[in-house]
């Protein structure tokens, strides 16, 4: 897909660029169907009852995605994050996205994240919203490979789907 | 393959791709086909047998059957036809439809879909929701559920011939205007919102699937999808939140010519006589499965004696 | 495009049909291209035998064939064929005789309703391919031609001397 941008200031000798009668020059720039990934800055929704987070979305400054702990810069399901609330650096876990997932895996309306600190211990006491199953195994595998306890997260869980 | 057989065959294909895959015999209609127009004019001839072959039983599908079991009729694009393939997963899914019950539903009906899953903790799982879309053919069919839980909305979308589903159970049986209810994800929560525990609501036998003409009502903008452009009929309230701009942006973008355009329709569907044909193949194991389901629910629905005491 | 529509019931075209449309370069965008094969059809269905260019031929023979077996399937009081019918054939004329003359004619065809030749190109010139598209059953001399009573293909050579031998067998029992 490729969006077309119309410029009518100073022309720039660009190789993808070409003239069109009225003298405005169009230049094409790739684009993608809307993919709702989390990457950096992407905004997201607190769904534990931690003071930070509920501050936050309260305010309508929703946390920002500073860093994804990925290989590739797509956040998934359980990925840990960096994210900036209130002028502060907080980590998280992807706990539900709005991207289209595989088949039997719930997809969320809203990109939900619960804040952890640097061991994995959750900020919140509670998620109020319903969590997917396969966390279980995935922050399970998630605890074996690091050295953080990332399943503490789950024992807050109040609901599955 | 060397590269000169793999060319050849490149050039071939797209050339064998333009006939339209003929299965079935060049003759007019013989048996009928139950004809729901009665428009049809009455000097129409009834349909005349060409072949003078005598015919001892021939099954009669019901007019219904392309909607209850749409999976069967392959993906009408002709570059991806292989009758062969389809053959065999038809038989894969009536294979399938002898150890599980998937039973009729439609784009609007309630489902609860219990299915297998290694993380859960007691190793299934359960999800109620309203089916927004049904989707893909063959052993690919899906279908969308959604429903709102604790103010959360969420969609899960299901493979009808997973082996991992274990039960699929329709709570209620209803069609809506529309073909797809992804509206639902910018309509106000209620829509989409349902009870984990509702019951089954049971319809009369014979009866035909009710129509549910709900208009929802929609959140305002920003929405998901340009709901104006694509002629909703189950949508209340979409004029209350469209500005001059964006009506006149739909009106340029409409297609009214479309409607007339028979090859269009023609190349996005399968003809009758194919479909007929897919359904005889298919119809005396449905319609044993089906007796199986009607007897089965009369057993259900038989009161067990209450234990006095 | 991944799963069948099962809204709308059509029979099975009987002629080769493109998995693809053509797009028949228009000015008026894919409009015109419909009003140029609106033309088409209805200029068929007056003549019922027409010279035109292979391609637009080819599209236009889709929609008529798809136009007279709607017709006989619905008949003529089925308010959507009719809008069709209203649609596709620019002068009204031709809406009573595809479902007067038409209908009855191709009722019980087990073959297409249209056969498509192709016509000598002009070259030099504008050097299109050219065809000829008409309705079968028109009132017109057959453009096909008839080899059967040719006495010089070898089927007439072999039947004709076949028919001399019994003759000839035949002759001594006639004598006598």
């Amino acid at each position: 897909m490729a969006l077309r941008i119309l410029k009518t200031l100073r022309p720039v000798a660009h190789p993808l660029a070409t003239t069109l009668a009225g003298g405005q020059r169009q230049e094409f720039i790739h684009t993608t169907p809307a993919c709702c990934e989390i990457r950096k800055l992407a905004r997201l929704r607190v769904v534990d009852n931690s003071d930070l987070g509920k501050r936050a979305m309260a305010e309508g400054r929703p946390p920002r995605c500073i860093h994804v702990y990925n290989k590739r810069g797509v956040g998934l399901i359980g990925d840990k994050v960096l994210v900036a609330i209130k002028g502060q650096m907080k980590k998280g876990i992807l706990v539900g996205l709005k991207q289209n997932q595989k088949p039997k895996q719930p997809k969320f309306d809203s990109n939900n994240l619960v804040l952890i600190d640097d061991n994995g211990s959750p900020l919140g006491t509670r998620i109020h919203v319903p969590i997917p199953t396969i966390l279980r195994t995935i922050l399970k595998e998630k605890t074996l490979a690091k050295g953080a306890d990332y399943t503490k997260v789950l024992a807050i869980a109040s609901r599955y789907v | 393959m060397n590269l000169s057989t793999r060319v050849m065959l490149n050039r071939l294909a797209p050339q064998c791709a333009y006939k339209r895959i003929v299965t079935f015999s060049t003759k007019t209609a013989e048996h009928a086909v139950e004809n729901q127009e009665e428009s049809k004019k009455g000097v129409a001839p009834a349909p005349t047998p060409s072949s003078p072959a005598p015919v001892t039983r021939k099954p009669i599908i019901p007019a219904n059957y392309r909607f209850v079991y749409p999976e069967f009729l392959p993906d009408p694009k002709v570059e991806w036809r292989n009758p062969i393939r389809e053959k065999l997963e038809r038989l894969d899914m009536l294979e399938r439809r002898k150890q599980i019950d998937l039973p009729e539903f439609y784009v609007g009906s309630v489902l609860a879909v219990t299915s297998s899953d290694p993380h859960a903790a007691g190793k299934t799982s359960r999800f109620v929701g309203i089916c927004i879309n049904r989707d893909r053919c063959g052993l690919r069919a899906r279908f969308v559920l959604r429903n709102v839980i604790d103010h959360q909305g969420m969609e899960v979308v299901y493979e009808l011939y997973d082996p991992t589903i274990q039960k699929v159970e329709v709570l209620r049986l209803e069609k809506r205007l529309d073909d797809s209810l992804f509206y639902l994800r910018d309509a106000l929560p209620e829509y989409s919102t349902f009870d984990e525990n509702m019951e089954a609501e049971p319809l009369e036998e014979g009866a035909s699937v009710p129509v549910n003409d709900i208009k929802v009502v929609l959140r305002p903008r920003p929405w998901l999808e340009r709901w104006e452009r694509q002629n909703l009929r189950g949508v209340a309230n979409i004029d209350e939140y469209l500005k001059d701009k964006h009506r006149l942006s739909a009106a340029k973008v409409q297609k009214p010519w479309e409607k007339y355009d028979m090859m269009k329709d023609y190349r996005s569907s399968i003809p009758e006589e194919e479909q007929t044909e897919i359904f005889a193949e298919v119809h005396t194991d449905l319609h044993t499965l089906e007796l199986q389901r009607k007897r089965n629910k009369r057993k259900r629905t038989f009161v067990k004696p209450k234990q006095l005491a | 495009m991944n799963q069948a529509d099962v809204t709308k019931l059509m029979s099975q075209l009987r002629i080769a049909v493109r998995p693809n449309k053509r797009n028949l370069k228009n000015a008026d965008g894919p409009e015109g291209r419909l009003l140029k094969l609106r033309k088409t059809v209805t200029a068929l269905v007056k003549h019922e035998r027409i010279e035109l260019f292979y391609n637009r031929a080819d599209e236009a023979r889709g929609y008529a064939e798809l136009l007279i077996s709607n017709a006989i399937r619905h008949g003529d009081r089925h308010k959507a064929t009719m809008e069709l019918a209203d649609y596709w054939l620019l002068e009204k004329q031709l809406v009573h005789k595809l479902f007067r003359v038409l209908v009855p004619r191709y009722e019980n065809y087990s073959v297409s309703y249209t056969r498509m030749y192709k016509a000598p190109r002009d070259y030099p010139g504008i050097y299109y391919r050219q065809s000829v598209l008409e309705l079968r059953g028109n009132p017109y001399p057959s453009l096909l031609t008839d080899h059967s009573q040719n006495r010089s293909l070898l089927h007439n050579v072999l039947l004709d001397e076949a028919r001399k031998e019994f003759r000839r067998q035949k002759l001594p029992e006639l004598v006598i």
